[in-house]
């Protein structure tokens, strides 16, 4: 076997041993259940999902990790949102890529739960905040940090650098607001909070987490398009299956389209992030991956409501789980048109031919 | 140069390794193609691409698909689209190359030995040029239905109906048919492919003048045109078949970023010289194209991919040509509307023919219609790809 078929091959065990955890078919019992709960997501699970190493698996092997690239984690990620997973994986690997090897250990087995907090105001994609540690106390506020009631620490980025802060410390309060999807959002304050300084740079973790972000709402589009098919070879109206229709073939063609640039793209930035060091094109691949997915998840899941009729406009039916995900999805780690801002800003303009 | 003076014999590069033959093909192409017509805003005639055609002739290199023995390249997919790569990089006008790439496949798969050896070199040095005769006034969409019908009359067939959007019927010597000729079959059983001369009694050609001012087709039609029955190709009645079968991989070019990265180019020409560089909203729209074209490129790629495996491409091609087609209109509607009162100039800008958005907005028009319209691509994705039910 080739090199390539040889990961190809991988990346297929990969997404198989995912089904365990995160099943591509089935109902979204466990998913519905953890809905507007805290922390929104079960550690019995998480504990499953450090079994299988995957906070670790972007991680050089000597730290504990597996020494995987980002097409193994995006393939992996891609699962994860076809079922809907709520468990912080994205989050915590992103902290554990950046932690010291004396952390890694307990988060690795899931056991302790670091969460990052980099964001200071909304649509924004900027590590330099006004957050400060200075001598050992640490001082600022964060935003729409994710699953932040789950959290058992949070790793949070300083003017200079990192700063890892326990959740139980004095001085931290976390004030929590619930997304469509059933998580919520954290808002950290930290007035004066004792820290422990670390070294690093989180440019890249957030580039990783970014991609990985588009390959989960991938897996969202995919899931909810494949059931919007089902019920469109179903649903008999007219005397006919509504997806006879010519009007709704087309526009299920057209999302499909969606989906299919969605992945290509996804694909590609994973590949360019696995093989390039240009700064430049990362940046270029992994802003085109997020733009598309996220703007692609919004326009497959918003007419996957249309052409489920009256039971997609409610709760009970699944397909409006799909589409509150993306909506809490799309905009995390910057928006559609951040984006494209940012793409027409780092992408050489010779790229286009 | 207007003549041929010899055809080459191509050298097997299937044994040389992918980057030395890409370098090779890049060096040939800069040193040998005719610099006044590189990217032409239209297709060109034969008059105007003969010399590149003969280029490619006397270098061995004009049918890269065919097989050695029959004067070809006989390339592995993966240098077929590598050399095709190359040409479309250095902005190489298509020929008319009718002849290559339908004929001689639908003569070397299902063509008698005797019909190989009298036609395949003939093609080779430029004395036929083919065009097809495939579409007709009532069976576009729905090729099925065509009705010129061929009538076997003693050892000939008889010819009667017509044919329209014959591409460069004008230029052409020859045309292949899809005929009818049994007219009480299911419509896709009773069709053959005849190989016809133009310049047989009873066939007129008349260009057709398309919104952009143009005549790459024509309407050509058949009045009690007799050929030999030994014109026929493979078994009579088996022609729909066949016709099927060649569309091969040729069905991912159509789908390729090339033509919406050329509109793209004029579109930032112009925006440089209608001045709105500083518009926000333009900025993020130019943007918005740039990605769509970036994203196309990565999934023109995973298709580029399938062929160079050697692997059968599926109906899901399709969401390509979609896409692209659409994609091209985009960016040539964007053009028309920062163009302002330019847009309506019938003549290019300035004289400067890259700067002609209402020509290139007409010509972006039929791409969604050619090659199999839109709304096709969408039933057959439909249908094949998403197995969505009839009724």
């Amino acid at each position: 076997m080739s090199e390539a078929e040889d990961r190809s091959e991988n990346l297929r065990m990969l997404r198989d041993s995912a089904a365990a955890i995160a099943p591509r078919t089935g109902d979204l019992k466990r998913i519905r259940e953890l809905r507007f709960s805290e922390p929104g997501f079960d550690r019995g699970v998480w504990r499953e999902i450090c079994a299988m190493g995957w906070p670790g698996l972007r991680l050089a092997e000597d730290k504990g990790g597996s020494g995987l690239g980002m097409a193994e984690f995006c393939a992996l990620t891609e699962e994860l949102g076809a079922a809907l997973t709520p468990e912080p994986l994205i989050p915590v690997a992103m902290a554990a890529s950046l932690l010291p090897a004396d952390q890694l250990s307990a988060v690795l087995a899931g056991d302790r739960i670091v969460i990052p907090a980099w964001q200071e105001k909304p649509n924004s994609f900027d590590l330099n905040g006004a957050t400060t540690l200075s001598g050992g106390k640490l001082s600022g506020r964060k935003m729409f940090v994710p699953m932040a009631a789950g959290a058992d620490a949070f790793l949070v980025t300083v003017q200079g650098g990192l700063a890892l802060v326990e959740r139980s410390t004095p001085g931290v309060s976390v004030h929590l607001e619930q997304t469509q999807d059933g998580g919520h959002f954290g808002t950290v304050s930290f007035d004066g909070a004792s820290a422990e300084a670390v070294a690093g740079d989180a440019t890249e973790a957030l580039e990783e987490a970014t991609l990985a972000t588009s390959a989960y709402l991938l897996g969202v589009m995919d899931r909810a398009f494949a059931m919007t098919l089902d019920y469109m070879k179903t649903r008999q109206q007219f005397g006919r299956t509504i997806g006879s229709f010519q009007a709704l073939q087309h526009r299920a063609v057209d999302l499909k389209i969606q989906v299919s640039l969605t992945r290509a793209s996804v694909e590609a930035a994973a590949v360019t992030m696995d093989t390039s060091t240009h700064p430049a094109l990362r940046k270029s691949a992994v802003s085109r991956a997020k733009a598309r997915a996220a703007e692609g998840a919004m326009i497959v899941t918003k007419q996957c409501i249309q052409l489920s009729g009256g039971i997609g406009y409610t709760d009970a039916y699944d397909v409006g789980l799909f589409l509150r995900k993306a909506m809490v999805m799309a905009p995390l780690f910057g928006p559609a048109a951040l984006h494209r801002a940012r793409y027409a800003v780092v992408t050489p303009e010779d790229d286009d031919e | 140069m207007n003549e041929l003076s010899r055809v080459g014999m191509p050298d097997d590069y299937n044994t040389q390794d992918d980057t030395s033959f890409r370098l090779m093909v890049r060096g040939w192409v800069e040193a040998n193609y005719p610099p006044d017509i590189r990217n032409p805003p239209k297709r060109l005639h034969w008059a105007e691409n003969k010399p590149w055609y003969f280029k490619l002739a006397e270098k061995g290199w004009l049918a890269p698909s065919w097989p050695r023995e029959y004067g070809g390249m006989g390339l592995s997919a993966a240098k077929q689209m590598i050399l095709i790569e190359e040409f479309e990089r250095h902005g190489c006008a298509r020929t008319n190359d009718h002849g290559i790439v339908m004929v001689g496949p639908l003569l070397i798969q299902h063509g008698t030995e005797a019909q190989r050896q009298h036609y395949l070199p003939k093609i080779l040095s430029g004395e036929t040029i083919w065009c097809q005769g495939y579409s007709e006034p009532n069976a576009g969409s729905d090729l099925a239905s065509l009705r010129t019908e061929a009538v076997l009359d003693g050892d000939e067939y008889v010819i009667n109906g017509q044919k329209i959007w014959t591409t460069l019927a004008q230029d052409a010597n020859w045309i292949f048919c899809l005929v009818r000729t049994d007219k009480t079959a299911k419509k896709q059983e009773g069709i053959s492919f005849l190989l016809i001369p133009m310049d047989t009694p009873g066939i007129t050609v008349r260009p057709i003048i398309t919104i952009d001012m143009h005549d790459e087709f024509c309407e050509t039609f058949f009045d009690n045109v007799r050929v030999p029955a030994a014109n026929l190709v493979g078994q009579v009645n088996k022609g729909w078949t066949m016709a099927k079968a060649l569309l091969g991989f040729e069905r991912i070019f159509i789908g390729a970023p090339k033509q919406s990265q050329y509109a793209l180019a004029r579109l930032k020409q112009l925006a440089s010289r209608m001045g709105v560089w500083e518009d926000v909203e333009f900025q993020d729209r130019y943007t918005r194209l740039r990605m769509d074209i970036a994203d196309l490129r990565d999934l023109h790629q995973v298709y580029v991919n399938i062929v160079r495996r050697g692997e059968a491409l599926g109906p899901d091609v399709s969401q390509l040509k979609i896409w692209q087609t659409e994609l091209f209109q985009r960016i040539t509607e964007l053009s028309l509307e920062i163009a302002g009162e330019n847009g309506a100039l019938l003549d290019p800008m300035e004289g400067n023919r890259e700067l002609h958005p209402s020509g290139l907005y007409l010509q972006a028009r039929p791409a969604t219609i050619y090659g199999g319209s839109n709304e096709i691509q969408r039933n057959i994705v439909a249908k094949n790809v998403l197995e969505l039910p009839d009724k």
